[in-house]
């Protein structure tokens, strides 16, 4: 899409795209790596938050962790549990929104899912 | 919707020393993303950070290294700094994030990878 420099299937590939969510346009930007994806989501271009989850073959909840920004806000944890769980791969997600409530982020994990379903390639 | 991304990255497969390598960088308006991946991975999570470190005084500011995720060991601190420190300066002292699975951890291998990553500039 606006990668330069040639993105080949097999190596990691970028993918941006966007949703107006109730009141707010939302951007997200995804890397997809080997059994990995890194999924950025914000209204401005922040980084402000980094969690990490994978599935864990002995627990149905995926183990996760907060590794940058404040740990007692569980948006990005949540966001990458739950995606964790759909893909079955590692999930690094970085959330820079304000807005953290429940049906909001209902709102980001079904854009996300809408996307993943039309360009599955991009994941 | 289609809006224009509001991150900017640039990607660049290349084989440094032999080993095929891959690099995105992402700017953002705080920080800068660094992925340099020998193994298609995300591996260790560098967070390099110019406004923690101590001293500076004269000169060029210190920058502080923490390991997010991964083997947090001196050899992992030191690549991190030598790949990466030219970009927070660069970016005009923004921490940066780096993502680095290397097979090759050599002078030289290092040296070379920091070219392809000099060649990503979004900063």
């Amino acid at each position: 899409m606006e990668a330069a420099g040639g993105g080949e299937a097999a190596g990691i590939a970028v993918h941006d795209f966007s949703g107006q969510l109730g009141e707010q346009l939302v951007h997200f930007h995804a890397m997809r790596l080997r059994d990995s994806l890194f999924l950025w989501v914000g209204a401005a271009p922040a980084l402000a938050s980094l969690a990490v989850a994978m599935c864990n073959p002995r627990d149905s909840v995926p183990v996760s962790a907060s590794l940058l920004g404040d740990p007692s806000d569980p948006a990005a944890v949540s966001l990458a549990r739950r995606l964790a769980r759909k893909t079955k791969k590692q999930i690094f997600v970085s959330y820079n929104l304000q807005n953290t409530d429940s049906s909001f982020s209902l709102l980001i994990e079904n854009r996300i899912k809408e996307e993943m379903m039309a360009f599955p390639e991009k994941f | 919707m289609a809006a224009s991304p509001v991150v900017t990255s640039r990607q660049r497969a290349a084989v440094v020393r032999g080993v095929p390598t891959e690099v995105v960088c992402t700017a953002f308006s705080n920080a800068v993303l660094v992925v340099a991946t020998q193994y298609g991975k995300m591996g260790t999570l560098v967070y390099l950070d110019p406004g923690r470190a101590g001293g500076g005084g004269l000169g060029r500011p210190a920058l502080a290294t923490r390991v997010l995720l991964g083997q947090d060991e001196p050899l992992v601190h030191v690549c991190a700094k030598n790949l990466v420190a030219f970009v927070s300066q660069e970016a005009g002292n923004k921490p940066v994030l780096l993502a680095m699975a290397l097979k090759d951890k050599t002078v030289e291998g290092i040296q070379a990878l920091r070219e392809v990553i000099r060649s990503c500039q979004v900063w």
